[in-house]
């Protein structure tokens, strides 16, 4: 049968927001029984999005990580009586009623999707706006809504959708939880990964260095590889955070350059002068 | 087909199409958004579907760009901006002004400039509470000031203010629903709205290039040519992430991704790692607020220098190329503008420059704009400005792939050439039935405004042109006064939509002003309480736009161009009315009421929009009607517009520009004949660091004791003044930070090495000031901006804490530069500018300051009703 998935590519958005509106707009003071009481005023954040700056002035960048419900085929928020239950789609809910009072099922999250309502003593997540797609629609609100198409809502039978995954090479965030999350990310290592960048110059005439040779080792084994651009600049990227890695830096005439830095998270190394050979 | 593109048949909502939009003008409509509405509420605001009611392929010429084996296609919903799904939120906002309400400590009985119990107390606004009042009481009271003005000063004494931005609507038009009623009355000053969107174009380059009305390049087109024909794109202090939003929607953010896609490199030159550059640059070239013309010059030096640049081109397009050369070889005053000249004063290594300056001579190169941003609304704007301009020719404008390409305002005020998306087969326009204020309306007498705080503080002033937005170049050689002869001075301000205060130039001196025991009377209408209105003796309730029946026109969102029939989601809040409903109130108090509507209703009016439409032919009333909207196919050939400067590049002497030679002035004709010894907008463009006007440059006297340069770009979670009171966007990390007294504080972008100078955390309350005053903020510690340099966002809730001094709001706008652009050119100054940046001491205030700290604020909506109104609500 056809599931509920939910794709959204980290490289399409940025942070507009819409998708967490739209959500407020959906659930702030709007009861959708059976499947969601109005969401409080103020203070959830059903869609939530995280940001980062990967890098440091004046080699940076902005990354958005959107995080609704991952709707987990192995949800740890599941209770054996029905206050959180999993349709035959996908779909994860929270029942309203037998919810009620249910505050210990806030903790059962280890993405932090669940929301505690003090007015209605409530837990409460993102529906994967089930009552609209009982209705006919065939978008949520926050796919609907997204402008660039970062965030993709398809119905799909777990083959075709395995299919999907390995096309565009889908993976879940934070897989290593083991919850096997229905909400899959493109071009995630803006995320999870980090990079090493850095302006190069020549000393003797304070040019910038374009095409020196950039080489990024862990343990004598190459894991990245770049060249600097006609202003001397270099980012290798998708290196996994925390590595030990050797940065080298080569042009013809001139001295190589090599330091070893710990990439804790992405890192502008500031201006290399090469020294003439 | 899916029901999210149709109403919610079996929920039982209605849906209804509304213009979502914030500009304010009838030409300007866009954000086309579904409302669904069920019992008399607001339940859900979503994209509009262009193929609910049409076959695409059938009704609607779909275009679709197919370059470089990509295919880029407008999308079959309207992609509208956070603050239109959020707009619920601004219709309930805790600060709706639902009734009629007097300042308690204004008694109209008061003499002129009288103060205490039974006085004027004109020194008590922004600082008193209100009163509930009857609209009998309120509209007597108007009347009776208005008539007693007239009498005692003559009717020049009323100062009109009806130009800001506000919520796109056209028969109930937000702003200026009085300017036909005036002149019935007798008369008024009109305050004339500079630029403010284009200063630096409108005020230099008109005399580079012409492009009336505003100065900026032709646009037709474009958004093809880029796909087709360029290599590299300069995205200069431009952020389409941000600025587009309230006026078009998002497709530049689509369409910024596709570029990227295609192979063309976005370089991104700002002081900040703004919205866009943050997801789409290849590379950030971050410079020094307002320095861009040093930037400029010194390329233009290594291009004289290397010889790389059209030389054929300009023989045959441009005048005065020797002057500028001379001035930048260093012929004129002995300093060659070197990139080691120009790296210390913008910021920029000199190396970089040179590779900037190689690679841009080297590809197809367009600049790309947005309007607001940093680059042209500083002190001497029309340097820059010019000094851009005299880049792309250099290079061949008008070349494929060589022209000043826009990010936002498709299509402004119905120009053909302003349309850079592929053209429509029509171009709704709403104009006749429109009530309200235009850009390109005149008055005499009439005051830029710009000059109204000095006007009245100094009683008179005098400058050159500003007769409308929209005047020609030649304007800006008209000399005007105030007062005008046989005209008053001012007396009383009429102000509606308002946001003077956070939008201009120093709104402290303008708080000042109103203060004026000379301003008898100052009323105000609008749906909120907030900014300017503030400072009003009379304020009077107005409904939104969802609480009217309309009618408007999308034509700024770049995909397809709508006309539609807007009917009322929800019944008017309170005792509120439209603006115009109001001013037909007063005309009827006035006796002029048959005159003022000349006998038509709201619905004749929403009809005679449509006849006048330019759609009529294509569609139907009644069908308009039973189907919600229209949409406007797309122009047959659209793909064979010429492209932006096109036709002049090919021939510029079959299609001349409207600078006095026709061709592209290095050297200004027109300044060189009225103003040839003006230092700060020389005949040639050039570095001016400081002048007679400003004193506003690292390395000045001032910069000593406010060492830190300040960027102000348009918000990105606000229009201008607009939805500061949405609390789902308050709730965004980069829209507000709660400090620790548990109110929320604009940002205040810090690099961690200026922050850390200062002993300045992330979250930190902090004091942004100079001379012109303070404005609190919290501080957002963050690579994303360049070292001494501070960001904050112009727009904020004005929350004076002793009003024309200090702010907690964060209304920037209070403390930037009071005087204009330059001596001759009246724009404001409002990003690019000297502060210094402190820990505030929260405690210290709280005991200097009882009252406004004890004053009570919505702890998510920010300052509300109840810390205004007498005894709370």
């Amino acid at each position: 049968m056809k599931k509920w998935n939910l794709i959204i590519d980290v490289g399409l958005c940025h942070d507009c927001n819409d998708c967490f509106l739209a959500d407020k707009d959906e659930f702030v003071g709007n009861d959708f029984p059976p499947y969601s009481a109005a969401q409080p005023w103020s203070g959830h954040r059903w869609m939530n999005i995280e940001r980062k700056e990967r890098g440091q002035y004046p080699l940076v960048q902005v990354a958005y990580l959107p995080m609704p419900c991952m709707h987990c085929d192995h949800a740890p928020c599941l209770t054996p009586d029905g206050a959180v239950y999993k349709r035959e789609d996908g779909l994860v809910i929270i029942d309203p009623v037998k919810a009620k009072g249910r505050e210990d099922i806030v903790e059962s999250c280890p993405y932090g999707a669940i929301y505690w309502n003090e007015e209605a003593s409530l837990p409460q997540k993102c529906t994967g706006c089930v009552h609209l797609l009982e209705e006919g629609w065939s978008e949520t609100r926050c796919s609907q809504v997204c402008p660039t198409g970062a965030i993709r809502l398809v119905l799909a039978d777990d083959t075709e959708m395995a299919r999907i995954i390995a096309a565009e090479g889908l993976e879940p965030f934070r897989a290593d939880l083991g919850t096997k999350p229905r909400v899959l990310y493109k071009n995630l290592y803006r995320w999870d990964k980090v990079f090493v960048a850095a302006s190069v110059a020549y000393e003797d005439t304070d040019e910038c260095a374009e095409n020196a040779q950039v080489r990024v080792a862990e343990g004598g084994t190459t894991v990245g590889e770049g060249a600097t651009n006609n202003y001397g600049e270099f980012t290798v990227d998708r290196l996994e955070p925390d590595g030990r890695y050797e940065v080298s830096v080569t042009a013809a005439g001139y001295k190589p350059y090599t330091v070893e830095v710990t990439l804790e998270k992405s890192l502008n190394l500031g201006l290399i002068l090469l020294q003439k050979a | 087909m899916a029901e999210d593109r149709a109403p919610n048949g079996r929920s039982g909502e209605t849906t209804l199409v509304r213009d979502i939009s914030f500009c304010g003008v009838p030409e300007n409509g866009s954000n086309a958004s579904m409302v669904d509405v069920k019992d008399g509420r607001i339940i859900r605001i979503r994209p509009m579907h262009y193929d609910w009611k049409y076959d695409p392929e059938r009704d609607m010429n779909p275009w679709k760009m197919e370059v470089r084996g990509s295919i880029f296609e407008p999308s079959m919903k309207t992609l509208i901006p956070p603050y239109s799904i959020a707009y619920k939120k601004r219709v309930y906002s805790p600060a709706r002004i639902r009734y009629p309400m007097k300042r308690v400590d204004w008694d109209p009985q008061g003499a002129p400039g009288s103060t205490g119990p039974g006085g004027r107390n004109t020194q008590n606004r922004g600082k008193s509470k209100y009163v509930r009042i009857s609209w009998d009481e309120a509209l007597d009271t108007i009347v009776f000031e208005m008539n007693r003005i007239k009498e005692t000063y003559g009717p020049t004494a009323l100062l009109y203010q009806c130009d800001q931005h506000g919520e796109n609507k056209v028969v109930q038009a937000c702003h200026g629903a009085g300017r036909r009623l005036l002149p019935l009355w007798g008369g008024y000053t009109l305050q004339i709205r500079q630029p403010d969107s284009w200063e630096g174009w409108w005020w230099g380059s008109k005399h580079f290039w012409g492009c009336e009305p505003v100065g900026q390049g032709r646009q037709s087109n474009l958004l093809y040519d880029v796909a087709k024909n360029c290599e590299l794109l300069l995205f200069w202090g431009c952020d389409q992430e941000t600025t587009p939003w309230g006026w078009q929607g998002q497709l530049p953010s689509r369409l910024s991704y596709w570029y990227t896609e295609l192979g063309i490199k976005q370089i991104y030159v700002c002081p900040d790692l703004n919205y866009a550059a943050a997801v789409h640059a290849d590379r950030w070239i971050p410079v020094l607020p307002n320095t861009d013309a040093a930037l400029y010059l010194a390329i233009t030096y290594w291009w004289f220098k290397h010889g790389t640049y059209d030389k054929e081109y300009l023989q045959t397009h441009a005048v005065g190329v020797e002057a500028f050369e001379a001035y930048v070889m260093g012929e004129e005053d002995g300093i060659p503008k070197t990139p080691e000249w120009a790296a210390p004063i913008c910021g920029v290594s000199a190396r970089v420059i040179k590779a900037l300056a190689e690679e841009w001579a080297s590809k197809r190169t367009s600049v790309v704009i947005g309007n607001g941003g940093p680059g042209i609304r500083g002190p001497y704007a029309t340097e820059p400005a010019r000094l851009q301009n005299i880049c792309l020719a250099m290079q061949g404008l008008g070349k494929p792939g060589v022209n000043q390409v826009k990010m936002i305002e498709w299509g402004l005020f119905d120009f053909p050439d302003q349309y850079a998306q592929p053209k429509p087969l029509r171009v709704p326009n709403l104009r006749t039935a429109y009530t309200g204020g235009h850009p390109s309306d005149t008055n005499h007498p009439s005051l830029p405004k710009t000059y109204v705080p000095k006007a009245i503080l100094e009683g008179e002033c005098d400058w050159w042109g500003c007769e409308s937005e929209t005047a020609p170049r030649e304007d800006q050689f008209v000399h005007r006064f105030y007062p005008a002869e046989g005209c008053s001075r001012i007396h009383a301000v009429w102000t509606d939509s308002p946001s003077w205060i956070t939008c201009w130039n120093s709104g402290n001196d303008y708080v000042r002003a109103m203060q004026h025991p000379d301003i008898e009377f100052m009323w105000a209408q609008h749906p909120w309480l907030e900014n300017d209105a503030l400072l009003a003796d009379i304020i009077l309730p107005v409904n939104t736009k969802l609480e009217e029946d309309d009618i408007a026109g999308d034509i700024f969102s770049g995909q397809y161009n709508l006309l539609f029939p807007e009917r009322k989601c929800i019944e008017p809040l309170g005792e509120s009315y439209s603006d115009y409903e109001i001013v037909c109130m007063l005309a009827d108090r006035l006796g002029l009421l048959e005159e003022y509507t000349g006998g038509r209703s709201i619905p004749d009016l929403i009809k005679l929009g449509y006849e006048t439409s330019r759609c009529a032919d294509l569609i139907s009333w009644e069908e308009l009607n039973e189907k919600g909207y229209f949409v406007v196919p797309t122009a047959e050939g659209w793909e064979d517009e010429p492209a932006g400067f096109q036709r002049f590049y090919e021939d510029p002497g079959s299609d001349p520009l409207t600078t006095p030679t026709g061709l592209l002035e290095f050297e200004a004709t027109g300044l060189k004949e009225h103003f040839p010894d003006d230092p700060e907008r020389p005949p040639v463009p050039k570095w001016v660091a400081q002048g007679v006007s400003h004193e506003e440059t690292v390395g000045t006297e001032r910069s000593k004791k406010y060492p830190l340069l300040v960027i102000s770009n348009h918000p990105r979670w606000s229009v201008h003044s607009q939805h500061e009171d949405i609390t789902w966007l308050r709730e965004i990390g980069t829209c507000k930070i709660t400090g620790p007294d548990g109110y929320q504080y604009h940002p205040v972008w810090l690099h961690p090495s200026t922050a850390q100078k200062r002993g300045i955390e992330q979250g930190d309350v902090v004091s942004v000031y100079n001379e012109r005053g303070t404005v609190l903020g919290a501080a957002y510690v963050t690579e994303r901006i360049m070292p001494e340099v501070i960001y904050m966002d112009h727009g904020a809730k004005w929350d004076p804490i002793e009003p024309g001094v200090i702010d907690r709001g964060g209304a920037i706008n209070t403390i930037v530069p009071r005087h204009t652009t330059s001596k001759n050119a009246v724009g404001h100054a409002v990003s690019g500018f000297l502060a210094e940046v402190e820990k505030t001491d929260l405690d210290e205030l709280k005991r200097k300051y009882p009252d406004a700290f004890e004053k009570p604020f919505h702890p998510c909506a920010g300052p509300g009703l109840e810390a205004c109104i007498m005894g709370g609500e």
